[in-house]
């Protein structure tokens, strides 16, 4: 390597390092804030603002170098006790490590910030009074601040160090940690699971042509053994733990609630619990924007909360904890709880009307993309996207969110997603002698042998526990098995997101973590596929997709309407039977079920969905000839729904039924307004009233559906 | 050109070396539910899972019978095996002897005994077209 070469090769590791650093600066600094004068902790954060000036000075970067200086010279005040570590001299402080932090990549890049580099010292050699009095009161905005904390907290993914615990605490050593691309460890994770496949080859083999158990020879017994252990060690090499995004929350929890004049006290816990490096980014965002709406939102200011009896310093605390699979973050926090009424108020204004709907649901309109409690759009919330992140976020890792709130008391969100995506805990099952696995956080429970079934309007159902379930040949179900029915053989429910789905099975086969292997770009994504995996036999795992699964189900129902005898694996066009089809849309079960009797009944082809989303995603996928929709359904409800019908080209012809229990005239308004070409009080129900409407409808379809509705 | 002959019906196709991996003879197929026509199912090759196209359909030729063999190509997508009726046989492509007007194809060229129709695989296996339902 040239001298050039070298150069480069040393700044860039300098910038790798630097990160860590600062990282390490920053918690020192806040620690400093709440832990006055202690000596050990001020000769940590000097000895970290001392090393970074040593190795900038080493590698020429001379702006950071200029800082660095700087910085040390006021820590250095700090260790003689010349000056003491007020809240605006540690904001002065931290600026100035988010200011070198900023530098690093510009300067690594050749670009002059000596500018910046000069504003950086001049702010930390005349640092403000603090102008922060003592609680309760909160800060003075009004004063004057050289240095305001950024409203927006730093990158919730600090870089990959480890961080420190707590104040004072051990300071990394450089040689304890190195740095290595993730793509590395990822490549190893796959070599490794390659080794453990060519074991038991090797143990498959020796049986074959020696007749010998593999157990039983020392070698290979040994062998797959060690390479076991490796496994699960290279599996456990992806984990960070969740301190990593957890403790930045520190620094954002304090900038945020100085800037808005609350005083928050932020606890952690669990902070050693270990996830997968890809499913703990998913939770950083979420993660960051539930902790600034608890601070934004639910913390009361100090003298509110004094007046309502409360402590004046607001508390959060997040907590992670490992139950299974899966690892449940739960952000609470002591402060005002959501306000349901407003919410309530904000969708009726967004026209997504919760008048129906029970607080336990209409707590979850929170997390409609742009519904906002905040009165007014601010630099820190109030733009109603935050809470849709963390929905979106959570769903992309196969986890999910739920919600509580106690009005005075306080709000907790409960974050649950799996501890790792490289592994899979699927149940194993086997169906017309083939084996595929079930996803475990889609499996409700396996039911024995012995069931006796019913059938309800041609359907197969089985009773689980207090349900009665549908359900289906799982080799049917796949195109596998020519034997449509079900005789009370084993059985596994699956949930999709809104329905759940029995399917009897040759066998259960027991719980197993799977890898699931790279498919390649290739292959078409295929609905009923989550992915595969190769057994130690070398044959492939299917590894089946809930959702996908119950949908097909519900295609190729046997025995009623127009199921595909022939070519149960490919999903028919419901409108292909010549039987007018039939979307009825109802987040209430028994209401859907009832109503889908009614219409098979009279001949109709009928399909269902939970809520309007549901629905639009049907209707993308196969055309429908009628929709009937209930009014009050989460995520997106009958008005809703009605008018994105009549916004799209394609559906805007599509007759649409409003069922529902809103008999109020404004109601019937608001939904004839909203497109829909009748609305039915379900007061008022009768199947045959129903049936006229339905029947009127497509009477007037074949003559009037070319023409334009709106 | 150094290619590979690959059988496919009563067609010889020629695979340019470069884009040929290897050949695995009567690979074991897992079939995926609800797949399209151009997808026979997974194969294993050395622990790595790839899919087995349909050559027949995927070339507008109708579906094959049967796959005696498979040729591994390494396509911009990751690898695919491409199912044939017979082994594939190392060839030299001598002369251009005429055009080729399927999706994928090149010319046909004389190959010592045989006429094969040269493949572009970068054409021939692009996701939308293996995607199709026919």
């Amino acid at each position: 390597m040239d001298i050039t070469g070298q150069e480069e090769r040393f700044r860039r590791m300098f910038a790798e390092e630097a990160e860590g650093r600062l990282a390490t600066l920053s918690e020192l600094l806040l620690a400093l804030e709440t832990t006055t004068g202690d000596p050990e902790l001020l000769a940590a954060v000097f000895r970290e603002a001392h090393t970074l000036k040593g190795a900038a000075a080493v590698v020429g970067f001379a702006d950071v170098l200029q800082v660095a200086h700087a910085l040390e010279e006021v820590l250095e005040g700090l260790r003689r006790g010349d000056r003491t570590a007020t809240a605006a001299l540690v904001d002065s402080l931290l600026g100035a490590v988010d200011g070198i932090r900023e530098m690093i990549p510009a300067v690594l890049e050749g670009d002059d910030r000596a500018d910046h580099a000069e504003r950086l010292v001049v702010s930390l050699q005349t640092p403000p009074p603090d102008p922060a009095p003592a609680d309760p009161t909160p800060p003075d905005h009004a004063s004057p601040d050289p240095t305001p904390p950024d409203p927006t907290p730093p990158d919730p993914t600090p870089p990959n160090s480890t961080p420190v615990a707590a104040a004072g605490a051990g300071i990394r050593g450089i040689g304890e940690t190195i740095r290595l691309p993730v793509e590395r460890l990822d490549e190893l994770v796959r070599l490794v699971g390659e080794a453990v496949a060519a074991s038991l080859r090797l143990g498959r083999l020796v049986t074959e042509r020696l007749g010998v158990e593999p157990a039983s020879v020392p070698e290979l017994h040994e062998l797959s053994r060690v390479l076991g252990d490796l496994q699960q060690r290279t599996l456990r090499a992806r984990m960070i733990p969740f301190a990593t995004i957890a403790e930045p929350l520190r620094r954002a929890t304090r900038d945020l609630a100085r800037t808005l004049g609350k005083t928050v006290e932020l606890e952690l816990r669990g902070q050693e619990t270990e996830l997968d490096r890809g499913v703990l980014e998913q939770v950083a965002d979420p993660l960051l924007h539930l902790v600034r709406n608890a601070i934004d939102h639910g913390i009361e200011p100090p003298d509110e909360r004094v007046l309502l009896d409360k402590p004046p310093t607001g508390s959060i605390m997040v907590r992670a904890l490992q139950l299974g699979s899966e690892v449940v973050v739960t952000v609470a926090d002591d402060g005002r709880g959501i306000d349901l009424e407003r919410v309530r108020e904000r969708a009726r204004e967004a026209g997504d009307g919760l008048e129906g709907a029970g607080d336990g649901d209409a707590i979850y309109a929170i997390f409609r993309s742009g519904l906002s409690t905040a009165p007014e759009v601010s630099e820190v919330s109030g733009r109603g996207v935050g809470l849709d992140v963390v929905r979106t976020s959570l769903a992309s890792v196969r986890g999910r969110v739920e919600v509580r709130s106690e009005p005075g008391a306080g709000t907790e969100f409960r974050l649950s997603v799996p501890i790792t995506l490289a592994v899979l805990p699927c149940l194993v099952v086997e169906a017309a002698g083939r084996r595929y696995g079930i996803p475990m956080h889609s499996v409700v429970s396996g039911e024995a042998a012995g069931w006796t079934g019913d059938y309800v309007e041609g359907q197969a159902v089985i009773r689980v526990r207090d349900q009665v379930l549908p359900v289906a040949s799982l080799a049917w179900t796949l195109g596998t098995g020519d034997e449509a029915a079900v005789n009370g053989g084993p059985a596994v429910v699956v949930a999709s997101l809104t329905r759940r789905h029995a399917f009897q099975v040759d066998a259960l086969l027991g719980q197993r973590d799977v890898v699931l292997k790279d498919l390649g770009r290739l292959l078409p994504r295929l609905d009923l596929l989550a992915g595969a995996s190769v057994e130690p036999d070398g044959s492939i795992l299917l590894v089946l997709d809930a959702s996908g699964l119950v949908n097909q189900a519900r295609w190729i129902r046997p025995g009623v309407r127009g199921a595909v005898e022939s070519s149960p694996a490919q999903p028919a066009s419901p409108a292909s039977t010549g039987q007018p089809s039939l979307l009825v849309v109802d987040d209430t079960a028994v209401v859907r079920e009832l109503e889908r009797s009614i219409l098979e009944l009279a001949g109709y082809q009928v399909r269902t969905a939970g809520d309007g989303q549901e629905a639009l995603a049907m209707l993308a996928d196969a055309p429908a000839d009628l929709v009937i929709t209930d009014v009050d359904m989460p995520w997106c409800d009958g008005f809703e729904l009605t008018r994105a019908i009549r916004a799209e080209p394609r559906l805007a012809g599509l007759p649409v039924v409003i069922l529902t229990s809103k008999a109020d005239d404004a109601d019937r308004r608001r939904g004839l307004e909203a497109g829909a070409d009748a609305y039915v009080v379900k007061g008022d129900f009768d199947q045959q009233a129903l049936l006229e409407i339905v029947g009127r409808l497509l009477g007037t379809l074949t003559t009037a559906r070319a023409g334009d509705r709106r | 050109m150094r290619s590979v002959l690959l059988l496919v019906g009563r067609d010889w196709f020629a695979l340019p070396m470069a884009a040929f991996q290897e050949v695995v003879a009567a690979p074991v197929v897992t079939a995926l539910p609800a797949a399209p026509p151009t997808v026979r199912g997974l194969f294993n090759v050395r622990g790595q899972i790839i899919p087995l196209l349909d050559t027949g359909v995927l070339l507008g030729l109708g579906p094959l019978p049967g796959c005696s063999f498979a040729a591994v190509v390494q396509s911009r997508y990751g690898p695919a095996g491409l199912a044939t009726t017979g082994a594939p046989e190392p060839a030299e492509l001598a002369w251009r002897v005429g055009p080729a007007h399927g999706k994928g194809t090149v010319a046909a060229y004389a190959a010592g005994e045989r006429i094969a129709v040269l493949l572009d695989p970068m054409v021939l296996l692009a996701p939308a077209d293996v995607a199709a339902e026919s």
